[in-house]
């Protein structure tokens, strides 16, 4: 539970800063959640889905896999304490919630050359047929841990804990310089 | 060391993203052993040439603790588990 109200600020000092119609473009994701969704040794992700699709349907089923029994669950529509308190009392039995939102934020890095930039900072391998669409993997970009997961074709989208995104930012600037213009 | 490390969670992962905890000791002595076989349970470690059992901590990942055999002559990585693994496995 929250003990204070959220304040949702943007955590990057220049949020528009990447290159107007350049070949790739990252963006900070302001609104919505992201749930760290734990289970059991046993639980899989078609059951979450399932509970997910029963207890709040409103909120869509992007559940993106971290570990084994562990995920983020993330959405674009922001939720009440209320709300949220009341999905995890209906997941009680099978999934323990921790809401992650004022804690880990995403980003999109998206544009044709989002797969070069990225490669310059991770090793996971992001070509077309290896990692499909929607699926994520849990990685490091250079020292940073980050959970990369690839939302369209040439969009990828990052979880990083807030205390590191202004760096991470930073870096991705850098690593995106060679295609920005001006 | 080998630069590439099979995660059976994540794939292969380079070894940046992985924390070397050391050698899988052997199992735990009595609380009434003898105290040589404690020190040497806590304190004396092998350093054998060739194959080696380490825990390996993929704290850059899935954050779940491997075990994973490693010759330490041609740092070929033979076999990775989940450490859970050697507890259900009767072999802890």
């Amino acid at each position: 539970m929250r003990d204070y109200p959220l304040n949702n600020r943007c955590a990057f000092p220049h949020p528009d800063a990447s290159g107007a119609g350049a070949s790739i473009n990252l963006a900070p994701v302001k609104d919505g959640f992201v749930f760290h969704v734990l289970g059991d040794a046993k639980s899989d992700e078609a059951a979450l889905r399932q509970a997910l699709a029963k207890v709040a349907p409103e909120l869509g089923d992007d559940v993106r896999k971290s570990s084994p029994g562990q995920w983020f669950w993330v959405g674009s529509i922001a939720v009440s304490d209320v709300r949220l308190a009341e999905i995890q009392a209906a997941l009680t039995d099978t999934f323990a919630l921790v809401d992650q939102t004022h804690g880990r934020l995403r980003m999109v890095l998206s544009g044709p050359s989002s797969r070069t930039v990225l490669a310059k900072g991770t090793m996971v391998d992001l070509s077309t047929d290896l990692f499909a669409i929607g699926q994520s993997a849990m990685s490091q970009i250079g020292h940073i841990g980050a959970m990369i997961t690839r939302v369209e074709d040439d969009s990828f989208e990052l979880i990083v804990l807030r205390s590191f995104a202004g760096s991470l930012w930073d870096e991705l600037q850098h690593m995106a310089a060679e295609f920005l213009t001006g | 060391m080998s630069s590439l490390v099979k995660c059976p969670h994540c794939g292969l992962r380079p070894k940046e993203e992985f924390t070397v905890r050391g050698e899988v000791a052997t199992p735990r002595p009595d609380a009434g052993a003898e105290e040589a076989v404690w020190f040497d349970h806590v304190y004396l470690r092998d350093n054998p040439r060739g194959e080696h059992r380490e825990y390996w901590h993929h704290s850059g990942g899935c954050r779940r603790w491997l075990v994973l055999s490693r010759n330490t002559l041609t740092h070929e990585t033979s076999e990775v588990v989940d450490a859970s693994t050697l507890k259900t496995g009767g072999a802890a």
